[in-house]
């Protein structure tokens, strides 16, 4: 189906005037595994995916998709669809013409966007404009825009957030449907008992900095995520 | 061209787009028919009525008053993508920036077209149905007019392009909409009274946009107080001015977010 695209994350570092935004951040990210890039909040997460994604410009280090820069891919938003926090909507836009904007950069026809409404669950909802949208339903429509391209590659930040749990077991299976389609998938998250549930490799961040990494086997030999993750960020419970 | 076509698509999702032609009728015919029923004659100070050539000019150069509308609209639709986050995706389905800012260039260039020939239409619907209600023959021929006409609906697509030129580079809508508004209605007045200011006037974008018509309220006036008229450029010049304007607007919007982080 797709050529696997493996993420490299090579000495990623940006700094905001005084903030050490990111230091030095090197993992890599397999195909057909889920990749849980876990840590606290304003640890540095969101500021290393927009690096990936060519959104941010990083002062030192690179990031390759599949072997290339972002902006150097030919067929961007056919190789990676991501989906940022639940921004990136105009209110007074319904969510199927929001589709539809996207689906014009990349030509894609109007029955993909039937498809990823479908897949998404919020078909019902499509005819609605943005702005009356929960939380829950902002996710679902920004990841039916980066699922538009039906990218190898897909990257999500903090995709729970405002999803109920019946919403967090779907989104669970469809990551891991999407993973075993020999997808890539990395996942940003600071809520460690989903991730527990969900991811089969993991990146733990602290500080700008990444504190761990490897299959999450080795992250709950001794108990739960939870205090591996804690004693990782030198918190204490 | 998908990416045009992204950006048309994008315009016409949301309501803003249906002021347009309400804002052409109100900004063409209204305000033509209006300065027309009123007569040039009984502004004050008292203008040529428009069975002369110099009034019926001014009654035209009149909708180059309403230039902030396309500006405006041009500057709304660039900024509304800052100001929603939308700008992050944008540039993830085209990560060339470059290339989404000239496409929404090109798109809105073709909307300020379309909205300066609706006012154009309305504009001479405007000034000869009231001149005929009036019985007054107007000054200039219908030749004359059209051309008239013609150059003030390609300043409206000028005005358009700046908008998204000046939207481009501030990003924040309630500054970008200051800063236009501010230099259309106050910026040029106040510098009228700087000794000298004359000599500049023409070069400015409101001065460029008085040369199409050969004709503004603001020089017409002086030429009613001090008896001196304030030097035009002729129309063509004018009119290449306004479009080095637009072209510099233009530029700065595809060079202003190459190297920028999105936030």
């Amino acid at each position: 189906m797709h050529p696997p695209h493996r993420l490299e994350i090579r000495g990623l570092t940006k700094r905001f005037g005084p903030v050490a935004a990111v230091t030095d951040a090197t993992f890599a990210v397999e195909p057909g595994r889920v990749t849980g890039f876990l840590g606290p909040n304003g640890s540095g997460k969101t500021t290393t995916l927009r690096m990936l994604l060519g959104l941010v410009r990083p002062d030192a280090g690179d990031a390759r998709i599949g072997g290339r820069a972002y902006r150097d891919l030919p067929d961007p938003a056919r190789t990676v669809g991501a989906a940022l926090e639940a921004k990136g909507l105009h209110p007074a836009r319904t969510g199927r013409d929001h589709l539809r904007v996207y689906a014009a950069f990349i030509g894609c026809p109007d029955s993909r966007i039937d498809e990823v409404l479908a897949l998404t669950g919020i078909a019902d909802a499509a005819h609605r404009r943005a702005g009356g949208y929960s939380t829950g339903m902002r996710q679902r429509l920004n990841l039916a825009t980066a699922l538009l391209g039906d990218p190898p590659v897909l990257v999500l930040d903090e995709p729970t957030n405002g999803l109920d749990p019946a919403g967090i077991a779907w989104l669970r299976g469809l990551l891991r449907d999407l993973a075993a389609e020999g997808r890539t998938v990395l996942v940003a998250s600071h809520v460690l008992s989903e991730a527990e549930r969900l991811v089969d490799d993991v990146a733990v961040m602290h500080r700008g900095r990444i504190a761990a990494t490897g299959p999450l086997a080795d992250f709950t030999r001794q108990g739960a995520l939870e205090d591996a993750f804690l004693d990782l960020t030198g918190a204490t419970a | 061209m998908n990416l045009v076509r992204a950006e048309l698509r994008r315009l016409l999702t949301t309501p803003l787009w249906k002021w347009g032609p309400a804002a052409a009728l109100l900004s063409g015919g209204g305000l033509t028919a209006l300065c027309v029923l009123i007569g040039p004659e009984h502004f004050d100070p008292p203008m040529p009525g428009v069975a002369t050539d110099a009034g019926a000019r001014l009654v035209l150069s009149m909708i180059g008053l309403t230039v902030l509308v396309p500006a405006l609209f041009g500057a709304l639709a660039v900024t509304s993508e800052y100001r929603h986050g939308t700008i992050a995706y944008t540039f993830l389905f085209a990560p060339r920036r470059h290339r989404v800012l000239a496409a929404k260039l090109a798109a809105y260039a073709l909307a300020g077209a379309v909205y300066g020939t609706l006012v154009a239409l309305a504009a001479a619907a405007g000034l000869y149905g009231t001149a005929a209600l009036k019985g007054v023959e107007v000054g200039i021929g219908a030749g004359t007019a059209a051309g008239l006409l013609t150059g003030l609906a390609a300043a409206m697509a000028a005005y358009t392009v700046i908008g998204v030129g000046v939207g481009a580079l501030l990003r924040n809508q309630t500054a970008t909409l200051l800063v236009l508004g501010a230099y259309l209605y106050m910026v040029e007045h106040v510098l009228a009274i700087i000794p000298g200011f004359s000599l500049a006037y023409p070069f400015l974008p409101g001065g460029a946009t008085a040369a199409l018509t050969e004709s503004s309220l603001m020089s017409a006036a002086a030429v009613e107080v001090t008896g001196r008229a304030t030097a035009l450029l002729p129309p063509l010049l004018g009119a290449a001015v306004l479009l080095a304007y637009a072209l510099a607007a233009a530029a700065a919007a595809v060079l202003a977010p190459m190297r920028r982080d999105v936030a």
